[in-house]
C-alpha cells in the first residue's frame, strides 16, 4: 500500500505553512483558540498527575504517608527514601545493573540488525529483496504461540537465567525494518549511493560512510524505541529468568510491589507470621519506581528532535 | 507506514543484463547484511513456529537415547510426543472451564475493540487540535507532554494505581473525607474496565497521534483555502478533506491491530492487577490466561491449544481484513 503524502515540512510538524492569501482565511477564531487551550492545558495536567504522585509520595516522610496514607501534598518531606536505596548495595542495585547493560547491548544490535537489514531491501538492484522482505513481514502476521516460543527459548536457546534473556529476543523487530526500509528509500537518493559506486567504493563503505550519515535520524528512531522497549521490558524475565541476580529493574520493582500488597491485603490471616513494619517502606517503593523512570525522562528532550523526523519520514511516506 | 512489500522491490523492468562481477558482488555484500537479521529472526520467530503442534499433543517431557539425531529434550519429546486429535481444545470447553475460557475470550475481545475506537477517536482529535492551535511553541509542548506516557512502563503505571486506588491511596481518603464508602480496587472487578481504558488512554494518545499529526501537516494547504472560500466549515472541512487523506494511515493500522484482536497488552493486563485473584473475570485476557497455565500444573498442552486460537485466528483475521479492503479499496491493501 501506498501512502501519498506531501512530505511533512521536516522535523517540525508543528510549523504550519503561511497563507499566500493576505488574510489567514483558515485560522481558527480567538476564541476557539483560547478554548482549545485550556482543554488541552487541562488534558496535560490530568497526564502528567500519575507521575506526579509518585515523585510526590517518593519525597514523603515515611510517618506521614503512614499516618495519612497517600496525599496530593504531604504534611512532611523527606529524602530518606533516596538515601537508602543508593546506600545499600541490594536488589535494586543489582537489577539496575543488568537493566543498564542490557540496555546498552541491545540497543547496539538492535540499530546494526535492523540498520543493516532494511538497507539492501531499499535497494532496487538486490535480487533477493521481495523474499526477505517478505521473511520479515510475515512474523508481523503468525507466530507459534507463547507456549512453543516458551520452550524453545528455554530449552533449544537456552536462554534461562542469563543476562542474555533480557535483550537478545528484543534486538531486532520486522516493524522497524519496514519503517527504516521507507526511511532509506526516501531520505539517500540512489544517484548519490551510485556515484559513489562509480568511484570506486565497495558496498560495505558506501554504506557506512554514505549513507549511515544520511540516516542518523532514522536510526537514532530505532536506538530509542529499542532503549526504551529493554528498560522499559517485563515479559523477557517473567518468562526467562528465575535467578535473582539475572533480574531486570521492572521486574524487581514489580515483585516488590506484588509482594508487599499481598502481605498488607492478608495482614490479619498471617498475624505472627509477618510483621508488617519490617516491610520495605512504602517511600521506599516510590524511590524505585522514580529511579526507574529518571533515566528516560532524562534522555527524552535529548530524543525528540530526532525521532518525530525518523518516525514522521520513515513511516508516512511510501 | 508503507508495508508495499511484494510491490516495491521490484527492480526496474530494465532489458536483462547477465551477472556481471559487479552485480554479484553486490548481492553477496547485501546478503551479509541482512545475515544477522536473518538469524535472529529464524531463532526467535521461526524455530517456535513447528511447537505450534504442542495444541495437538500430549506432551511428555522424555530423554532421547543417546544415538537419536537430536540430543534436545524439548525437540525429542515433541517429536515423539503422542497425538490427540482435539483433546486439549476440549479441555478448555469443559462444563468446569467454558465459562471461564467464554469470559477470557470475551475480554481479550471486548477490550481491543474498546481500544481500537477510543484510540482512533481521541489520537485523530489530538492530532487536528493540535494542528489547529495558533502557537507553535504551546503545541509542542502538549504534544510532548501527551506522549510522555508512551515512555514509562506499565509497571511504574501499578504502582500509580496503587497509589491511587490501594485503601491507603488518594482516591479512597478524599472518598473518606467526603464521608463516602471505601473503594476496594483489588477486590471488586466493576473498577477495571475503567482503570484499562484509561491507563490506555493516557499511555497511547500521545503516540497514536503522531502519525495522523504528520500527514495532516502534510495535506495541501490550498486544499482547505479553497473550501473556505467555497463556504465550508471547520467541521465540513475535516469530513471531506482531513479525513479522507487520513484514510490510508487509519485502515492500515486498524488492519493490524485486527490480526492483535486476541492478542493483548500483556503488561498491562498482567501487572496493574497486581495478581489479585478476585479480579479475574474482569482483568485476565486470552494472553494472561495462557501464562498462568504455562506457570501452573497444567498440562502443557491446554495452553498451548489456547495458544493456538490465538495465532491461528489472528493470522485468518488479518489476511481476511487485507481481502476485504483489497476488494473494495485496493490501493489501501496492506499486501
Amino acid at each position: 500500500m501506498t501512502v501519498k503524502t506531501e512530505a511533512p515540512s521536516v522535523g517540525n510538524i508543528f510549523a504550519k505553512k503561511k497563507s499566500r492569501v493576505g488574510r489567514d482565511v483558515l485560522a481558527i477564531t480567538p476564541a476557539t483558540n483560547l478554548a482549545l487551550n485550556l482543554l488541552l492545558a487541562f488534558s496535560c495536567i490530568l497526564t502528567l498527575i500519575p507521575v506526579y504522585v509518585i515523585v510526590i509520595s517518593s519525597i514523603t516522610s515515611e510517618a506521614s504517608l503512614a499516618a495519612n496514607g497517600y496525599r496530593l501534598w504531604p504534611e512532611e518531606f523527606s529524602g530518606m527514601a533516596y538515601r537508602f536505596l543508593f546506600s545499600q548495595g541490594s536488589i535494586v542495585m543489582t537489577a539496575y545493573k543488568n537493566t543498564v547493560i542490557s540496555t546498552l547491548a541491545g540497543t547496539v544490535l538492535s540499530v546494526v540488525m535492523v540498520g543493516l537489514y532494511a538497507y539492501p531491501l531499499s535497494r532496487d538492484n538486490f535480487k533477493f529483496g521481495t523474499f526477505f522482505t517478505f521473511f520479515a513481514f510475515f512474523t508481523m502476521l503468525f507466530n507459534g504461540g507463547l507456549v512453543s516460543y516458551y520452550m524453545v527459548t528455554r530449552q533449544v536457546l537456552l536462554l534461562q537465567n542469563t543476562l542474555w534473556a533480557l535483550f537478545l529476543p528484543s534486538a531486532f523487530s520486522p516493524f522497524w525494518v519496514i519503517v527504516m526500509r521507507t526511511f532509506y528509500k526516501m531520505n539517500v537518493p540512489s544517484e548519490i549511493i551510485e556515484a559513489a559506486r562509480i568511484d570506486g567504493a565497495g558496498e560495505w563503505r558506501t554504506f557506512l560512510q554514505i549513507v549511515v550519515p544520511l540516516s542518523v535520524p532514522g536510526l537514532a528512531t530505532v536506538a530509542l524505541f529499542s532503549a526504551i522497549g529493554i528498560w522499559n521490558n517485563f515479559f523477557n524475565c517473567l518468562i526467562l529468568v528465575d535467578d535473582a541476580q539475572y533480574y531486570s529493574l521492572q521486574f524487581t520493582i514489580y515483585t516488590t510491589l506484588n509482594n508487599i500488597r499481598f502481605l498488607l491485603e492478608n495482614a490479619d490471616k498471617m498475624q505472627g507470621l509477618v510483621n508488617v513494619s519490617e516491610l520495605p517502606s512504602q517511600t521506599f517503593r516510590m524511590a524505585m519506581a522514580v529511579v526507574t523512570v529518571g533515566p528516560i525522562i532524562l534522555a527524552y528532550p535529548f530524543f525528540q528532535r530526532f525521532f518525530i523526523k525518523g518516525l514522521t519520514i520513515g513511516a508516512i511516506k511510501g | 507506514m508503507s508495508l508495499d512489500v511484494v510491490s516495491s522491490v521490484q527492480s526496474p523492468p530494465v532489458k536483462k543484463k547477465r551477472w556481471g562481477a559487479d552485480k554479484i558482488y553486490s548481492n553477496l555484500s547485501y546478503l551479509l547484511m541482512v545475515l544477522p537479521g536473518v538469524v535472529w529472526l529464524f531463532l526467535f520467530s521461526y524455530l517456535p513456529m513447528p511447537g505450534i503442534i504442542m495444541a495437538f499433543k500430549t506432551y511428555k517431557l522424555s530423554r532421547p537415547p543417546a544415538d537419536y539425531f537430536i540430543q534436545n529434550r524439548f525437540v525429542y519429546s515433541l517429536i515423539t510426543s503422542p497425538w490427540v486429535g482435539l483433546d486439549n481444545f476440549e479441555y478448555l470447553t469443559l462444563p468446569t472451564n467454558i465459562d471461564s475460557t467464554l469470559t477470557y475470550v470475551r475480554n481479550t475481545i471486548f477490550y481491543n475493540l474498546l481500544f481500537m475506537i477510543v484510540g482512533l477517536v481521541l489520537s485523530v482529535m489530538l492530532a487536528v487540535m493540535i494542528f489547529e492551535l495558533t502557537n507553535h511553541l504551546l503545541a509542542k509542548i502538549y504534544h510532548s507532554i501527551f506522549f510522555l506516557p508512551f515512555f514509562i512502563s506499565w509497571i511504574v503505571v501499578a504502582y500509580v494505581v496503587y497509589a491511587l486506588g490501594s485503601s491507603a491511596g488518594i482516591i479512597n481518603s478524599v472518598a473518606d473525607s467526603l464521608g463516602l464508602g471505601s473503594i476496594e480496587l483489588y477486590k471488586e472487578k466493576i473498577y477495571w474496565p475503567f482503570i484499562f481504558v484509561i491507563a490506555n488512554i493516557w499511555k497511547y494518545t500521545g503516540n497514536g497521534s503522531i502519525l495522523y499529526l504528520a500527514t495532516i501537516t502534510g495535506i495541501g494547504r490550498e486544499l482547505y483555502e479553497a473550501a473556505a472560500v467555497d463556504g465550508a466549515g471547520k467541521w465540513k472541512q475535516f469530513t471531506n478533506i482531513t479525513l479522507p487523506h487520513l484514510m490510508p494511515v487509519i485502515v492500515l493500522l486498524q488492519i493490524l491491530a485486527v490480526g492483535r484482536i486476541l492478542g493483548s497488552d500483556f503488561d498491562m493486563f498482567y501487572t496493574l492487577p497486581n495478581g489479585a485473584a478476585l479480579v479475574k473475570d474482569a482483568t485476565y485476557t486470552l494472553d494472561v490466561f495462557v501464562y498462568s497455565m504455562l506457570r501452573s500444573a497444567t498440562p502443557l498442552g491446554y495452553p498451548a491449544a489456547a495458544a493456538f486460537l490465538q495465532s491461528a485466528f489472528g493470522f485468518v483475521l488479518i489476511l481476511v481484513t487485507n481481502a476485504i479492503v483489497r476488494k473494495i479499496r485496493p490501493e489501501m491493501a496492506l499486501f
